[in-house]
């Protein structure tokens, strides 16, 4: 009987990439951000709001003079979806603001970039956890509240002049978590400390806003409003959802603009940051 | 390796019995953060932060005719001063920097190099709070400065000689204000593991507090300091219907003690706590 | 430093250096260190044990960064925690890799003098004779962010010599670095011990401490398993048979002639055939009635694969 020789035989088959490669990140992060009290109960508190507009719903469908003082009408899903916001700029610095800086501070961008990971999925990836922690108190809490309402008062709601309202928090959810979500992982790309990110995100949206307010005591001018992300977004909202405000009078494609060119800013400083390896001279 | 030169005597001037003098240590710690803090991406941001006034002064001045402001120049330095500065933007620096004075060598794990030394860990963290204040002061101060004279100068330097002192009391002012907060922030950053959100909360949920009526205001910080600020802005909102100006006296002796607490409670916390670095 | 400065350093420092008594350190509901009591004097001392053992926390209690949860830890007299000034007389090399990566060698050298002190002239008389020791002269004014791995060690090590401690407590520190460094910082430590100084250097690495030290302290679990000198350790594991290897012109002869003692356990021919391994509970009596059969034999060489810290170390985790 011959003996074969057991010498390295080199492997010809072809193992198949996953298609979407980038999920394990989002998923393993999320495990470890939903791990932390903390942040359960941040998102307990957002959801605050939802149970005071339901109760606010069926209060509305009960007593019908109610909707003279919290009418239910587009107007009450734009309201909602601004006051979300304060809660994407939150869950962005808490569970957003770590995500690439402690990658760069301790090398384990590396070990992404070791596997068979692009960039691009690497960034996918994280962008994914922002945008699902943020897509969990506007677009679900939006369209839950939505279906609810059109339970409670179908003859309110089940109306074609209505039906623009769920397509609407679909665009208004969307928009406001992708570009939360771009700026807090830009400047999360910009720092190795993700205290220094949290602090530095929240500077740079609220200090904006600081700025339109100043601005806007002194002028008075609706221009302003393109200044600070927060009066972009509020503003598409209004366009939106038919809101009318003093504050916010610009034709919508102005803050549509500003908030294309913020998140192709982000793009390019998170193409710039996300490299696995730093040269130090 | 070659074998080392002989050292000098070991001594060499200090007394081994006792840790190293409390101003020579804070000094050396200071030496050694004051650079990392200067030039720091981090300050990029506090450049921006705390330099925009002065952009903004002079759009004001360049579109004063073709954009006509609603308020005055000098309103608007009011403004500047007390709605972007002490009530936003010197607290945020504040949280920015103050929450990390201990917590940036924790979680770059240097904090071993410098527990190891015989120094007292009070004297660690007031050179590290030294380096806080001259950084932000060094970026506020001139902000403030250019500001002032570039709405004051508009129309002249006429009057000016009479402006020149609230110019200099708003710099105290503002200077009060870093200290003041950097203190809270410091005792925030070494009592707490996560400083930020809480930080944040106190800033803009609890100092809200001081456009309450009655005793409320008087514990905020907020309350004391925009006392201090002799010109008020027209209009302040919703601080405008229970406003209340504290008596300056008061003020100082309010925000004095409270820096005291504050830093001394930040001393204490910092030398009984033991700093286990995961391995 | 002078003879007389060496003599000096070691009379004074003859007792105890560094004291544990019934001293125990607990996170939560881990144990990590469990009623220790030892004593660690002048000279090179391994800390060994694997990972998880306690090293770590051993050492940090002597360096002053954490309190015990009872019991007392003493360097030079005076405890531990709470007392800053025994720095000027102490040296840490911690294990993790971490520096103000923006400050050159040379700089961070002086900041941490300053730090013990000393003056600006001193601090850079120090710090270059720091460097030198370490072999990093040349890259005193590069930006440690741009140090090899060896490097970073070396100046971890720098920092931790620059004061000339009269206590050095090392931390893993070979890790990285390349066996012609490993070689320097070895024969390094072996100098420092010589001059008096207490020197503990903990590791995992059993042949890294072997060769720098024949006194170690093994700790598992918590707890000491042993310490003191390699040898009088071995010696002392009476139920654990010694093996000892004889390589013989004849070894089928030499076998003849040992078998019928009565301490000769076991007996194996080696694959090349001329290695004969003996499995002795009485090393020493084997060792004296060996000698004329090893004559006869033509044995060549003789040794003890067993008589190292690894098998002494097996041995005792296994227990």
């Amino acid at each position: 009987m011959p003996i074969y020789e057991q010498t390295y035989r080199r492997y010809e088959a072809r193992a198949p990439l996953r298609t979407v490669r980038f999920w394990p990140i989002t998923r393993e992060a999320l495990r470890l951000v939903l791990a932390r009290r903390a942040f359960l109960g941040l998102l307990l508190v957002a959801w605050g709001q939802f149970l005071f507009r339901v109760i606010q719903v069926y209060v509305v469908t009960r007593l019908p003079e109610a909707g003279r003082v919290l009418p239910i009408d587009g107007r009450m899903f734009g309201q909602f979806l601004s006051i979300q916001t304060l809660f994407t700029l939150l869950l962005s610095i808490f569970g957003g603001a770590g995500l690439i800086a402690n990658d760069l501070r301790t090398g384990a961008i590396l070990v992404y970039l070791s596997r068979p990971l692009t960039r691009r999925d690497y960034v996918l990836g994280k962008l994914g956890v922002l945008m699902a922690l943020n897509l969990s108190v506007t677009l679900v809490p939006g369209l839950l509240l939505y279906l609810i309402a059109l339970a409670l008062a179908p003859e309110q709601f089940a109306k074609w002049s209505l039906a623009w309202i769920s397509p609407a928090v679909v665009v208004h959810s969307l928009v406001t978590s992708l570009v939360m979500s771009l700026i807090a992982l830009a400047v999360s790309s910009l720092s190795r400390s993700a205290r220094v990110a949290g602090l530095g995100f929240f500077g740079l949206v609220f200090g904006l806003e600081v700025v339109r307010g100043v601005l806007r005591a002194l002028y008075d001018r609706p221009e302003s409003a393109l200044l600070s992300v927060q009066a972009d977004l509020q503003s598409l909202g209004n366009a939106l959802f038919g809101v009318t405000d003093r504050a916010f009078q610009l034709p919508w494609a102005y803050p549509a603009l500003v908030l294309v060119a913020v998140s192709l800013g982000c793009l390019a400083i998170l193409r710039a940051r996300v490299r696995a390896v730093e040269i130090v001279r | 390796m070659s074998a080392s030169p002989s050292p000098p005597p070991s001594t060499a001037g200090r007394d081994l019995g006792r840790p190293v003098p409390f101003l020579h240590a804070a000094r050396a710690v200071f030496d050694l953060s004051l650079e990392g803090m200067v030039w720091s991406r981090r300050s990029l941001l506090m450049v921006l932060l705390l330099g925009l006034p002065a952009p903004l002064a002079l759009l004001f001045r360049t579109f004063l005719t073709r954009l006509p402001p609603r308020v005055g120049a000098f309103d608007f330095y009011g403004v500047v001063i007390s709605f972007y500065y002490v009530r936003n933007a010197l607290p945020l620096a504040a949280l920015f920097y103050a929450t990390a004075l201990i917590a940036d060598e924790v979680e770059g794990r240097t904090i071993t190099y410098l527990l190891t030394r015989p120094v007292q860990r009070a004297a660690i963290l007031a050179g590290k709070f030294a380096a806080y204040l001259v950084t932000t002061v060094a970026l506020a101060l001139p902000a403030v400065v250019v500001t002032f004279f570039l709405l004051t100068t508009i129309h002249g330097r006429t009057g000016l000689g009479a402006l020149v002192p609230e110019l200099f009391r708003d710099m105290g002012v503002v200077v009060l204000t870093l200290v003041t907060y950097g203190a809270f922030f410091a005792l925030m950053g070494v009592l707490l593991r996560r400083p930020v959100i809480p930080g944040l909360l106190f800033l803009f949920v609890w100092e809200l507090l001081a456009n309450a009526p009655g005793y409320l205001p008087r514990f905020t910080i907020t309350a004391y300091l925009r006392s201090l600020i002799h010109h008020r802005p027209p209009d302040e909102g919703m601080a405008e219907i229970f406003a209340q100006v504290l008596p300056t006296a008061l003020c100082l002796e309010a925000v004095g003690g409270m820096i005291v607490v504050f830093l001394a409670g930040a001393a204490w916390i910092f030398s009984a706590r033991e700093y286990v670095l995961d391995q | 430093m002078t003879a007389a400065a060496i003599k000096a350093r070691g009379a004074a420092a003859g007792a105890a250096t560094l004291e544990y008594v019934r001293a125990s350190r607990w996170y939560g509901a881990v144990i990590a260190l469990n009623d220790v009591t030892t004593t660690v004097g002048p000279g090179v001392t391994g800390l060994l044990g694997p990972n998880g053992a306690g090293k770590s926390t051993f050492l940090k209690l002597a360096a002053g960064q954490l309190a015990p949860s009872q019991g007392e830890v003493r360097v030079l007299g005076k405890p531990a925690w709470g007392s800053p000034e025994l720095f000027h007389r102490v040296g840490v090399c911690p294990e993790s890799d971490a520096f103000w990566e923006g400050l050159t060698g040379m700089q961070f050298l002086m900041a941490l003098l300053s730090l013990t002190g000393f003056d600006e002239a001193q601090c850079r008389r120090r710090a270059e004779a720091a460097l030198e020791q370490v072999a990093l002269s040349d890259a005193r004014d590069r930006k440690i962010g741009g140090y090899s791995k060896g490097m970073r060690q070396r100046i971890k090590l720098a920092q931790a010599l620059a004061h000339d401690p009269q206590v050095l407590l090392l931390d893993e520190p070979l890790s990285g670095m390349d066996p012609v460094n490993r070689r320097r910082v070895v024969d390094l430590v072996k100098r420092l011990g010589r001059e008096g100084r207490t020197v503990l250097v903990s590791s995992h690495i059993l042949h890294e401490v072997e060769a720098m030290t024949r006194r170690v302290l093994l700790i598992h679990n918590g707890r000491i398993l042993a310490e003191g000198d390699v040898r009088e350790i071995r010696d002392l594991m009476d139920e654990h048979p010694h093996t000892v290897a004889l390589r013989a012109r004849d070894p089928r002869a030499l076998a003849r002639a040992i078998v019928g003692t009565p301490h000769v356990l076991s007996l194996v021919f080696g694959a090349e055939g001329e290695w004969v391994t003996v499995q002795t509970a009485r090393p020493d009596e084997f060792y004296a009635s060996v000698h004329q059969a090893a004559v006869e034999a033509g044995v060549s060489e003789m040794y003890s694969p067993d008589e190292n810290l690894e098998s002494v170390f097996r041995y005792l985790v296994a227990r």
